[in-house]
């Protein structure tokens, strides 16, 4: 049986919507972002409506159905069903949309902003494209040694960060459902695992205030640790960072 | 009739949408205000802060970020303290800066005395460079914001700095392309002295000028010059009656020449 | 009587093409002059500039922009300045095609298009003298609202400002006899007398906007003064300033787009309002003709605009950052939505025109592939770099950063899905020639086969030229690729076309045409075609000043007014729209009264027996 012209117009539209869901949020695990997902709806649509009108037999079976629930006396029932219904879904669908809500409301906000060139830590400025840890030669120099300096900033993340960041390192520490932004979870291969170490030495030194005027607002509680921490203190845990999570920091060299 | 309202039904609507869409389809962005033209208070200036007013100006008014980032359209100046020394130097320098200070000074105003390789403006073989200088109309940095720039450039970079704070910016002019080491010439004119010192701002003469300090038509009539003379010289020493204290500026015997303050009180003196 | 008369006719005919050579002349020599003008004073304008004739550019405060009636003279001159370079473009494009139109009609001697000719510039012939009143409007706003500017310019295009209103004269003159002599200056020597002046009409009026470009691009791009604005005396270097050329050009092609989007307009207007079979097919094929011209001035038009942005770019790497990046770089989606506009609009029209054909069955089963291509790609293209996210999008995310629509926002991805639209948008159109054909060339097969080797191995081309560069080579190599993507796509075009009118030499045709068989939602394409093309050229016009920013001459003269701040982009979207419903109401009455000259009355019992 040949499906009617209408039917296969829902079913398209049905189809590529879900297919974008199911798409990006399950098989990719990258949500599609609502706003973008109702543009790309719209010209989708846009783009069924032309493949089905250009011609004046696909318009004439397309809107035959429709015609005939407004001006067919035997479709009185679904006419009157059909006047109840889209006014309610209508109405529906503005107190939904109208509904105050408790979410913040949209900023555009970049998280990890470009870092600046240099930037001012310890009351020392220092040059952000060729800062080094100073440990991080240890781990083929003297292995022993390098394993201590990351129990020790295994102790210093214990002490300071978990509770954000979490004990496994994946940004699900037990005050993170507070916290928006959420904290990073180190362990996905799209954050620490593509930044060099000085980027996360200026961000641990220099918390949410330290972040650029193309990061605000401010929002990020990350705390000023340079307040808090001795300077070989942030350079351990980060070698901890990188040895936990089994990721390598991204390298100086040019790929 | 009906296919002529459904058109302009048809077109309001398009337009309507395309409105719609920008105004709320995207997010609005105010953009950042025209610039203002910042007065500078140099003589309270420590070096630090002439450092920090270097480093506003080179992310904000300079522009300066826009290309020297990491993007790498113009060269890394995280290291230019140092590498100034080696460019002084190097066979290709046009220029003639015999230190590192002058060298700075020299890259920000004839930017192509000394072009990085890869740098150059496109076709010209790296002889011309595509910055701006930053003294002229775009950008339009004085003297001294110039020198708060180089200041910022060799503390950034790591290397000693030799700036000093420029003085003597209190009359600067909005271009303060005046050169600062030259004495001004003494005006002989008291209208011309009145102007420059700007006294018409607080006194009134002759139902022109401001309210905040006392009326000078017929200054002359009431007070002599021994009078004017503290007036100008120390001017809380007497405070005219209403008026508050402290709201004249106290240097204006370091502004003045002898002469010119002679001139000033003969004036005052006769305006009865 | 026979013997004087022709004599007569041919003199006159020499007369007027005698006084059109001269118009060209001058033209032509105007440029000239002002070389030779500026040659001249090159030597003396250091002397000028040193004896003080041309002082500094004014530093203006808020109090030298008077208020006047209370309304706000931004605003004021930036709706009624977009109003007349909508009648201008409108009014310079049509005479370009109706001369191009007319030559095809002479020779084809098929009255149809001279016509069709005639009609187009009867059109215009309103519009014509809206713009005018529209430009001594705009003058009359830049003078009150914004004294100290305009006298500035006018110090320095005081000769282009007084040859711009001499040349109008030449402008009206041409354009009076073109109009009115269509019916005399027919046949033989006439008409080529009548396309003579239809030339000097094109001269003159390209050299119009020319001259108005360079003002406009003057504060763009300031050439011929020095940093303070003293002007150096060299008339031709201020006029030949760095983005003169770029934007002369982007403007001619664009302008003929829209002229032809809005005759396209005008064909649809008058087809639905048709009685008549005949009337229906006669503005049936206006109309496709109108789309025609304007597709074709648009498949060019992204890389005309490409190569604007290259120059401001290189004019001044601070501009193009401001053009590029910031808030502005929202208008591009925004300008993104609009093109896809007019592309899906453009090929909605073509595929319901396939219905005029009975052999267009045989094609009509590709459309829905086209289509899915066709948004695909316009789907790439709007996807803006930075996203819209909610904060429960944002945990989900754990960041801004989306890995796969990410790529989809920046350059390379882009020019990729402009190239794929223009070549998708000329397969519409080679199935849309074909539908009427059967091509009698024994080697159809091969033929056949090699334009589908030549499509599929230019999309290939452009998508692998797309995504190797834009994303596994460095920055410099990433905008480097739409040199050969473009290219591609000119050498796909071309030689499609070539090719086809091979395989189609001495074809047999299904049947006539069935003109005026076309549903009337494809004249709404129409509509929405000339919409989305006003509409654009407005959100342009904003950009195109918006990046000067607070700066009336760019780094020479200082906006001081209140009205200094570059508006947000929902502000200016509104200016336009308003700027837009008034421009399609003075249309509307344009082709009110165009058709209004034909209506007669015969009151009985009114006039004297």
């Amino acid at each position: 049986m040949r499906i009617p012209k209408l039917l296969q117009a829902v079913l398209v539209l049905a189809g590529v919507y879900f297919g974008f869901i199911v798409v990006f949020d399950v098989i990719l695990d990258a949500v599609i972002p609502s706003s973008l997902l109702v543009m790309y709806m719209f010209f989708v649509t846009a783009g069924v409506f032309m493949v089905f009108t250009y011609d004046e037999e696909g318009t004439r079976e397309l809107v035959a159905p429709i015609k005939a629930l407004v001006e067919d006396p035997s479709k009185r029932v679904w006419r009157n069903i059909v006047f109840v219904i889209v006014p309610l879904a209508a109405g529906a669908g503005t107190y939904v949309q109208m509904q105050p809500s408790f979410e913040a409301p949209l900023e555009l906000r970049t998280i990890h902003p470009a870092p600046p060139s240099t930037a001012k830590i310890y009351g020392k400025r220092v040059n952000l494209l060729k800062l080094e840890n100073p440990f991080r030669k240890l781990e083929k120099e003297d292995p022993e040694q390098f394993r201590e300096l990351v129990e020790e900033g295994a102790a210093v993340y214990i002490e300071n960060c978990q509770y954000c960041h979490g004990d496994k390192l994946d940004g699900n520490g037990p005050y993170a459902a507070g916290l928006n932004p959420t904290p990073l979870n180190f362990q996905d291969v799209g954050t620490i695992a593509q930044l060099q170490e000085s980027y996360l030495f200026w961000r641990i030194a220099t918390g949410g205030p330290g972040l650029p005027k193309e990061a605000a607002p401010w929002i990020s509680s990350m705390p000023v640790w340079q307040n808090f921490l001795k300077e070989d203190e942030i350079w351990k845990t980060i070698l901890f960072l990188y040895d936990y999570t089994g990721h390598s920091p991204r390298s100086w060299g040019h790929e | 009739m009906r296919q002529f309202l459904t058109v302009v039904v048809f077109t309001l609507l398009t337009i309507g949408f395309f409105a719609g869409y920008s105004n709320f389809g995207i997010p609005q962005i105010e953009p950042a205000p025209p610039p203002k033209e910042e007065k500078l208070d140099l003589g309270s200036m420590t070096m630090d802060g002439f450092i920090a007013l270097g480093e506003r100006l080179f992310n904000g008014k300079g522009t300066c970020t826009l290309c020297h980032n990491a993007l790498g359209r113009a060269p890394e100046l995280a290291t230019v303290g140092e590498v100034a020394a080696g460019r002084l130097k190097d066979p290709r320098y046009e220029g003639e800066a015999g230190t590192v200070e002058e060298y700075l000074t020299e890259s920000l105003i004839d930017p192509s005395a000394f072009v990085v390789i890869g740098f150059g403006k496109k076709g010209t073989n790296d002889t011309e460079s595509p910055m701006p200088n930053v003294a002229s109309g775009g950008i339009g940095m004085s003297v001294a914001e110039v020198a708060a720039v180089v200041a910022y450039l060799q503390d950034s970079s790591g290397a000693e700095v030799t700036v000093e704070i420029p003085q003597d910016i209190g009359a600067q002019e909005d271009d303060g392309e005046e050169d600062e080491s030259e004495p001004r010439e003494a005006i002989g004119d008291p209208k011309e002295l009145m102007a420059l010192f700007t006294c018409d701002a607080c006194h009134m003469i002759g139902g022109e000028g401001g309210e905040v300090g006392p009326d000078l038509t017929q200054i002359g009539a009431s007070r002599d010059r021994d009078y004017l003379r503290r007036a100008i010289l120390d001017p809380n020493a007497d405070i005219a009656e209403g008026f508050e204290e402290d709201m004249m500026p106290e240097d204006m015997g370091e502004a003045m020449y002898v002469a010119e303050l002679e001139i000033l009180l003969d004036y005052l003196a006769g305006l009865k | 009587m026979n013997g004087p008369r022709p004599i007569l006719k041919t003199g006159l005919a020499l007369t007027i093409l005698g006084l059109g050579l001269a118009v060209v002349a001058l033209v032509l020599t105007g440029f000239g002059q002002f070389s030779a003008f500026a040659a001249e004073h090159a030597g003396a304008a250091g002397e000028a500039a040193a004896a003080g004739l041309y002082g500094p550019a004014p530093k203006l405060t808020a109090a030298d922009y008077p208020a006047i009636a209370g309304v706000n003279g931004r605003i004021v001159v930036w709706i009624v300045a977009q109003l007349h370079l909508w009648f201008a473009a409108f009014v310079l494009a049509v005479p370009i095609f109706v001369f191009i139109i007319e030559v095809i009609g002479m020779r084809t001697r098929d009255k149809r298009y001279d016509d069709m000719a005639y009609e187009f510039i009867k059109v215009s012939i309103t519009a014509y003298s809206l713009t005018a009143v529209l430009g001594g409007f705009l003058v009359f706003a830049l003078i009150l609202f914004y004294p100290h500017l305009f006298t500035y310019l006018s110090t320095i295009f005081s000769e282009s400002m007084f040859y711009y209103a001499l040349l109008f004269f030449a402008e009206s003159a041409a354009l009076y006899i073109y109009y009115y002599g269509w019916h005399w200056l027919q046949g033989g020597f006439k008409k080529w007398v009548h396309l003579t002046l239809g030339l000097v009409l094109n001269a003159v009026g390209t050299t119009l906007m020319l001259l108005a470009n360079a003002w406009l691009t003057f504060m763009m791009s300031p050439a011929g003064v020095d940093a303070a604005g003293v002007f150096g005396g060299d008339a031709w270097a201020a006029i030949h300033n760095f983005l003169w050329n770029p934007i002369n050009i982007h403007r001619f092609v664009a302008n003929i787009a829209y002229g032809g989007s809005i005759v396209g307009a005008y064909a649809a207007f008058k087809f639905l309002t048709a009685t008549g079979r005949q009337e229906r097919a006669h503005y049936d094929w206006m109309g496709y003709n109108a789309n025609f011209i304007a597709i074709c001035a648009l498949l060019p038009l992204p890389f005309a605009g490409y190569y604007l942005a290259a120059e401001i770019y290189a004019y001044s790497q601070q501009m193009g950052i401001t053009l590029m990046g910031g808030i502005f770089a929202w208008l591009f989606i925004i300008q993104a939505v609009l093109i896809g506009t007019l592309f899906l609009s453009a090929n909605y029209y073509l595929w319901c025109g396939m219905g005029r054909s009975d052999g267009a069955k045989r094609y009509t089963k590709y459309i829905k592939y086209i289509a899915i291509v066709l948004v695909g790609a316009f789907l790439v293209w709007f996807t803006p770099h930075t996203l819209v996210l909610t904060n429960e999008e944002l945990k989900a995310l754990g960041g801004p950063h989306h890995k796969i629509l990410g790529p989809l926002g920046i350059m390379p991805a882009k020019n990729t899905a402009v190239n794929v639209m223009i070549i998708f948008t000329a397969i519409s159109f080679m199935f849309y020639r074909r539908a009427n054909k059967i091509a009698t060339v024994p080697w159809v097969k091969a033929g056949n086969a090699i334009q589908v080797a030549l499509y599929t191995a230019g999309i290939a081309n452009i998508v692998f030229l797309g995504i190797y560069h834009g994303y596994f080579t460095n920055t410099v190599y990433k905008v480097a690729a739409s040199i050969p993507q473009v290219l591609t796509t000119l050498v796909v075009i071309a030689g499609s076309i070539t090719l086809d009118s091979f395989i189609y030499r001495g074809s047999k045709e299904v049947g006539s045409l069935q003109w005026g068989r076309i549903p009337e939602r494809a004249q709404y394409a129409l509509f929405l075609l000339a919409v989305a093309f006003t509409w654009l050229m407005g959100l342009m016009g904003y950009i195109r000043s918006g990046i000067r920013q607070h700066w009336h001459v760019v780094d020479i003269m200082r906006d001081a007014s209140p009205d200094a701040f570059t508006p947000t982009l929902g502000y200016a979207a509104n200016v336009v729209s308003v700027a837009a419903i008034i421009f399609m109401a003075m249309v509307i009455f344009v082709f009110w009264i165009a058709q209004v000259s034909s209506n007669k009355t015969l009151p009985a019992g009114y006039w004297k027996e």
